[in-house]
């Protein structure tokens, strides 16, 4: 990933800086102090932030915090602490909150007993043992300051807290201060990244590291940038040696970290009974290649196993039993992979239980080896190829990972050792999307047209789940799809699922009573009938940050329009193409006879990052093709 | 394979026509046929659907600990593919307090799978099943069943003690997935008197009758006599007594689907709620809980976190002697001390009929439920000497309840009356108005009730419209690039709505809003004007330029009039509709635009003049054009009037909408000269 230029930021960080640098540790809490570079478009101030990471052992961390936010409105009160997470390797010793109010007064105080305790749903799991202790504040005007402190034991090590002080857009940090007091000097590494355009002051002794920033104002979103971790400051740390959930570990480098994790979580889990074997066996007899076999057995686990979530544990990180899968029919994406693996194994297959980030791209960082990752796929080396299974899908394809975990850096555990791979990606021309249709319009106004739609790669991902939709559901979709058509029917929906080619066929009926436009003898109609583009791109004045277009993709139309009797076709506008550097576009209408009309219409998006600059640019592009897209043509009357 | 379905469908349909008849659900008795069923025959669109539900209700007694209520619960469900595969595990909340706490036991349950023509049974263990402490007040139990895969039927029961025998939980008749037999037994001894109501639009077949229970007892009696003996005897006796027993059986009951503009759509679910009207054991006195409105009425009036707590005066009094001080009109009254409440108390968020901390720490701390800041309103306005009332609400997070029950209430509200005229006021919305009340409210329902008993159904939907009006004048330049300026006016709810969504955001952000709402390509001297000012409309007016909504085409210009306030988009999609549809307030939508045209040009069609209406009165559409000298004038207004239309007018409101988005696309057409 590219480094990040925010240089306005920094000309205002060089010239308030100097005032702050000696710092004090009584905060002003009047909120009518707070210098106004921070409040600009801020929803909260971070007024001082305290985090001192103690490294007692390679089984006891502990983190104290202390954390003063002003809250600016109501869209800042997610940015004040309320609450402390924990599980049962994480002791809560110490847990108190004070609110001031905009004068600084405190008008309420939370000690430990007032915090409520609950478990945490993540959204996933059917079970989970993470909790939180909270409290629910319901400010009574604005601004006003929480004061937030806590201290809590860790006897797992292998995360070790991070120092994100540039938490989130709309967030002015006044100060922000982390520490890792390391008494023993237990050896550990430390990475920071993207310090590039921020000033920090780091101080750095053999039993101390610690790192200051101060008056960052607050940044604001922007469409189609880079992610916000890759823009703001971090620093990671880990131990060499540590504990995660009472299982030890040494680790320096992707090798060994990997070698560890291999050794350690995964050895050992993937006996599966016999009776299993046998059947795979006997499944997988007749095909000859690895990669068939590896096919046929995706698709048995595909018809076995469900995806369901437990997370208890040393059990959010190491796999079920490949047995007890097996057995039950179910489990997390570690236990599926773990699983998916043990049975290629017994054909003699290797490959490699893979962590990875999923959904949002975030690569796992090359040059520092540490617990990371939110997903667990599986890799087969196939040649000079990579096979990669997503195993907790019951609908994806053989060696098809979609946009969930593409293009992307990932660690491939082997008995070896850790491996840094990079995942499939997906090049535009290979995510094809292809309509065609033979359109009839009436005098009445009306029209139907059938539809064939055909896609391939991202454009597969991003259109199959519609066949697992109810009828009603389907039809809602398409009317979604196409809601500039009013009163659009949608007749008849024919699905094909090609999962071998990996092709996804929509065959459709559809009919609207008045898709054209009555203008006295005139008809007025818009030959892009199912591919307008209807983004709509914001300006920016002043763009931050650069343009990145995550994923290419090929669309291309073609309509045979037949038009009403006792009409004729007027003049025909001419052939419109754009080209730039992020894609080109061709919009065309050719009459094939007195009555009948071609349309053609093919969009080409290149992804990539691009300077901020060029966004402009993009916008333009993009706001000249929806213009195109509504381009009418008139109908006379003969 | 698609033709393979069909096949299998129809023999699944003509072996179900000749088993279904005498069809018996025991426990691990699962068909090949269940298991072979490929669709479910009534809805082929259903993922999963439960075979057959079993929910039994009664009450156990213990000498220990009086009596309990038992839950049994029997469930068979079928997966007609992966998507269904959510309904595999099933999850219950337990309710608990220090003191005693809800439990299950005797979880069962086995997954059947057909094999090579065999059915395989996998059980459910204790690798499956999780508890977990949620919150304070509730534990969780969660269990997932082995084994599922396409096809599969899981089977599970389980048994639920709960010694809280005031409360009954409410049983569920309609799912989000089919249920092909459902049984329901709730049986109840004579000593607890419940009320039952019902929800939903289907038909819910009751049946009641009277059993027989026991309650048996020891008793160890135990005689001093002479020291260091003495005499223990031992005696058993019983105690007989009615049981009531309920039964609900159904079949074929379709999958609960989800709409659009229905406020609460639970309140179109069936399912049937039994609350404890009083309780009455022999020689102890009757304990009332509810039974008619009058008794709802006693009940609150009575209970200390509402009755009470619109007694209490003394933390407000001075305030309010002084905010009221020299003010006699009693209309000047109301405001003074609404907009004073209003400001004074921030809502928590939480929903209750009953206050929590109470209304005197709600005060002093300025932050509240709904109960604490509204019965805090009707007691100052009482105080005060205005006739107030405390009006218990269906908010939408509850079902409505028609029969009298206080369960069914989870808000409070304040009613005044002054004069003839009636004022609600809901002092937890800060951009609240009387008589204009959050959506939360006048999508439920309210009951006022007083304290000798009377009480009234309340519709809190307006009579009134609220009104937006727009009006554009602009010109076209001879490239058909629009210029123009615009103002809009909103008032009542829709000015309420519009605070609601937008008050708190930045002029910027207001800009951005706007521009990408239009899609205009520039935006100047944007203005907002009352957003602040609760009660007033709110105007906004801009200046724009619109580079896409004129086609030029062969000398000719083309556009539609209403230019970028046309609407576009029917908010109805579906074809069909099984329950109301719920607008919440009625309103009128006006636009006027006066649009020049280019140098050079000459009118050579304009749109039609055009009228139509719903059916009753319930809304109607007038489109008016005109020409001045070289301006095309247009003015249209779109009217609602009812704002809760049942379901049947469905196809005619969303062809009414159908209309209006063609009528509005209707073209000018413009020629060079």
């Amino acid at each position: 990933m590219q480094k990040r230029s925010l240089q306005a930021i920094v000309v205002v960080m060089l010239l308030t800086f100097v005032k702050v640098s000696a710092q004090d540790d009584n905060i002003n809490l009047q909120t009518s102090l707070i210098d106004s570079t921070l409040t600009k478009d801020a929803n909260a101030v971070v007024r001082s932030e305290e985090i001192i990471i103690e490294i007692n052992s390679i089984s006891s961390v502990t983190v104290k915090t202390k954390r003063i936010v002003t809250v600016l409105n109501k869209y800042g009160r997610g940015f004040a602490n309320s609450s402390e997470w924990y599980d049962p390797s994480t002791k809560i010793k110490k847990l108190e909150a004070i609110v001031y109010d905009a004068s600084g007064k405190e008008i309420k105080k939370y000690r430990k007993k007032d915090f409520r305790d609950r478990s945490v749903y993540d959204g996933i799991s059917l079970m989970n043992d993470d909790r939180v202790k909270y409290f629910e504040h319901t400010p009574i005007g604005y601004p006003y300051t929480l004061a937030f402190e806590s201290e809590v034991e860790k006897s797992s090590t292998a995360f070790i807290q991070s120092w994100n002080p540039v938490l989130a857009y709309k967030l002015g940090i006044q100060k922000s201060f982390y520490k890792i007091r390391n008494p023993n000097v237990i050896p550990l590494r430390i990475k920071e990244t993207n310090f590039e355009n921020y000033t920090i002051e780091k101080n750095k002794t053999n039993q101390e590291t610690s790192y200051l920033i101060s008056n960052v104002p607050a940044i604001l979103s922007e469409v189609r940038s880079p992610s916000y971790a890759d823009m703001v400051p971090r620093v990671k740390v880990a131990l060499s040696t540590f504990s995660l959930e009472g299982v030890n570990g040494a680790a320096t480098d992707w090798r060994s970290f990997g070698k560890w994790q291999y050794d350690k979580l995964l050895t050992g889990r993937d006996q599966l009974p016999l009776e299993t074997i046998e059947v795979v066996t006997e499944l997988t007899a007749r095909a000859s290649t690895n990669k068939e076999k590896a096919k046929l057995i995706y698709e048995y686990v595909q018809n076995k196993t469900r995806y369901i979530s437990v997370q208890l544990g040393i059990g959010g990180w190491m796999p079920f039993l490949a047995s007890d899968v097996d057995r039950l029919g179910y489990g997390d994406c570690k236990a599926l992979t773990n699983y998916t693996k043990a049975l290629l194994e017994t054909q003699g297959i290797p490959s490699y239980y893979t962590i990875v980030y999923a959904k949002e791209r975030r690569d796992i960082d090359e040059e520092f080896a540490s617990m990371q990752g939110n997903h667990a796929i599986l890799n087969i080396p196939d040649g000079e190829e990579d096979i990669w299974l997503e195993c907790t899908s019951q609908t994806t394809p053989f060696n098809f990972i979609g946009d969930f975990t593409d293009n992307r850096n990932v660690l491939v555990v082997t008995p070896e050792g850790g491996e840094i791979k990079r995942t499939k990606k997906y090049e535009p021309e290979e995510n094809k999307l292809q309509t065609i249709a033979i359109v009839k319009l009436n005098a009445d106004k009306s029209m139907v047209a059938d539809i064939k739609r055909e896609s391939e790669g991202l454009e597969y991902d991003w259109n199959y789940n519609i066949q697992y939709q109810e009828p009603k559901d389907q039809k809602l979709h398409y009317k979604e799809q196409w809601d500039y058509i009013n009163n659009l029917e949608v007749n008849t929906i024919a699905l094909k699922d090609d999962k071998d080619a990996i092709v996804f066929t929509e065959d459709l009926r559809v009919s609207c009573t008045s898709y054209m436009k009555k203008a006295g003898s005139r008809l007025l109609v818009t030959p892009n009938l199912f591919s307008r583009d209807q983004s709509n791109l914001p300006k920016y004045e002043n763009r931050q940050t650069p343009l990145v277009i995550s994923r290419g993709y090929v669309n291309t139309d073609e309509y045979i329009i037949n038009i009403p009797q006792g009409y004729a076709i007027n003049n025909l506008p001419e052939k419109k193409s754009i080209e730039t550097e992020f894609g080109n576009y061709t919009y065309e209408l050719e009459k094939v006879n007195e009555s009948q009309i071609l349309f053609k219409r093919f969009v080409k998006m290149i992804d990539g990052t691009f300077p901020k600059e060029k966004y402009e640019e993009y916008r333009q592009f993009k706001g000249k093709i929806k213009k195109i897209d509504q381009t009418k043509i008139v109908l006379k009357q003969l | 394979m698609k033709n393979l379905n069909k096949l299998m469908l129809l023999g699944v349909v003509l072996m179900i026509s000749t088993t279904s008849l005498a069809q018996e659900y025991k426990f691990g008795k699962v068909s090949k046929e269940e298991l072979l069923e490929k669709a479910y025959p009534k809805d082929s669109s259903a993922n999963a659907a439960v075979l057959y539900e079993k929910r039994k209700v009664y009450f156990d007694y213990n000498q220990s600990f009086g009596f309990r209520i038992i839950t049994e619960v029997h469930k068979r469900v079928k997966f007609y593919n992966q998507n269904g595969f959510d309904y595999a595990s099933e999850q219950v909340f337990l309710y608990k307090i220090p003191a005693a706490e809800e439990k299950i036991n005797s979880i069962k349950g086995i997954t059947y799978n057909l094999i090579d023509g065999k059915i395989i049974e996998t059980k459910l263990k204790k690798e499956g099943v999780f508890k977990n402490e949620h919150s304070e007040n509730y534990n969780q139990l969660k269990f997932t069943m082995p084994s599922v895969k396409e096809g599969s039927v899981v089977e599970f029961r389980y048994k639920m003690e709960s010694p809280f025998v005031h409360n009954i939980d409410k049983i569920y008749l309609q799912q989000d997935i089919p249920i092909k037999k459902i049984d329901v037994k709730v049986a109840t001894p004579e000593y607890y008197n419940f009320k039952k109501f019902t929800t939903g639009y289907l038909p819910i077949n009751l049946k009641e009758s009277k059993d027989n229970g026991k309650m048996n007892y020891n008793v160890k009696a135990r005689y001093k006599g002479a020291p260091q003996t003495s005499n223990t005897s031992f005696y058993t006796g019983g105690i007989d007594y009615k049981v009531n027993t309920y039964t609900i059986s159904s079949s074929n009951i379709p999958a609960f689907k989800r709409e659009p503009y229905s406020g609460n759509p639970d309140n179109y679910r069936s399912s049937i709620v039994f609350e404890l009207e009083f309780e009455k054991f022999p020689n102890r006195p009757l304990k009332t809980y509810t039974s008619s409105w009058d008794a709802v009425a006693k009940s609150i009036f009575e209970h200390p976190r509402f009755g009470n707590e619109l007694k209490k005066n003394g933390y407000y009094r001075q305030d309010v002697d002084q905010l009221l001080e020299g003010i006699t009109d009693p209309m000047q009254k109301t405001i003074l001390i609404y907009d004073f409440v209003k400001k004074k108390m921030v809502w928590n968020n939480w929903y209750s009929r009953l206050t929590a901390g109470g209304v005197k720490k709600a005060y002093k701390e300025g932050v509240g439920n709904v109960a604490e800041i509204n019965i805090m309103l009707t007691s100052m306005l009482q105080y005060a000497g205005i006739s107030a009332k405390p009006v218990l609400v269906s908010s939408t997070n509850k079902t409505i309840s028609l029969f009298p029950t206080l369960e069914g209430f989870d808000y409070v509200i304040a009613r005044v009356k002054v004069g003839d005229s009636i004022i609600y006021l809901d002092a937890t919305d800060k951009y609240g108005e009387p008589n204009v009340l959050p959506n939360r409210v006048i999508h439920g329902s309210g009951r006022v009730i007083a304290e000798n008993g009377t009480s009234q159904l309340i519709n809190f939907r307006p009579n009134h419209l609220s009104r937006i009006h727009s009006s554009v004048l602009c010109e076209i330049d001879a490239d058909g690039l629009i210029k123009g300026k615009q103002s809009t006016n909103r008032s009542s709810y829709l000015a309420h709505n519009f605070r609601v969504r937008h008050a708190a955001k930045k002029q910027e952000e207001q800009i951005e809003r706007v521009t990408e709402n239009y899609g205009v390509a520039t935006l100047n001297e944007y203005e907002l004007k009352g957003v602040n000012d609760i009660g007033k409309s709110i105007s906004e007016r801009f200046e724009f330029t619109v580079n896409d909504e004129v086609e030029v085409i062969d000398g000719e210009m083309f556009f539609s009039p209403l230019l970028f306030l046309k609407n576009e988009e029917n908010i109805f999609k579906s074809n069909e509709r099984k329950y109301p549809i719920d607008y919440g307030y009625g309103y009128s939508n006006s636009m006027m635009v006066s649009v020049k045209i280019p140098e050079g040009y000459e009118i050579s069609e304009i749109p039609e003049g055009s009228a139509f209406k719903l059916p009753e009165n319930m809304g109607s559409f007038v489109y008016r054009s005109s020409v001045m000298g070289n301006s095309i004038q247009v003015s249209i207004t779109e009217t609602l009037n009812t704002p809760f239309i049942p379901a049947d007018y469905y196809p005619v409101l969303k062809q009414f909408y159908n209309q209006i988005i063609q009528k509005e696309s209707d073209q000018v057409v413009l020629k060079k000269i």
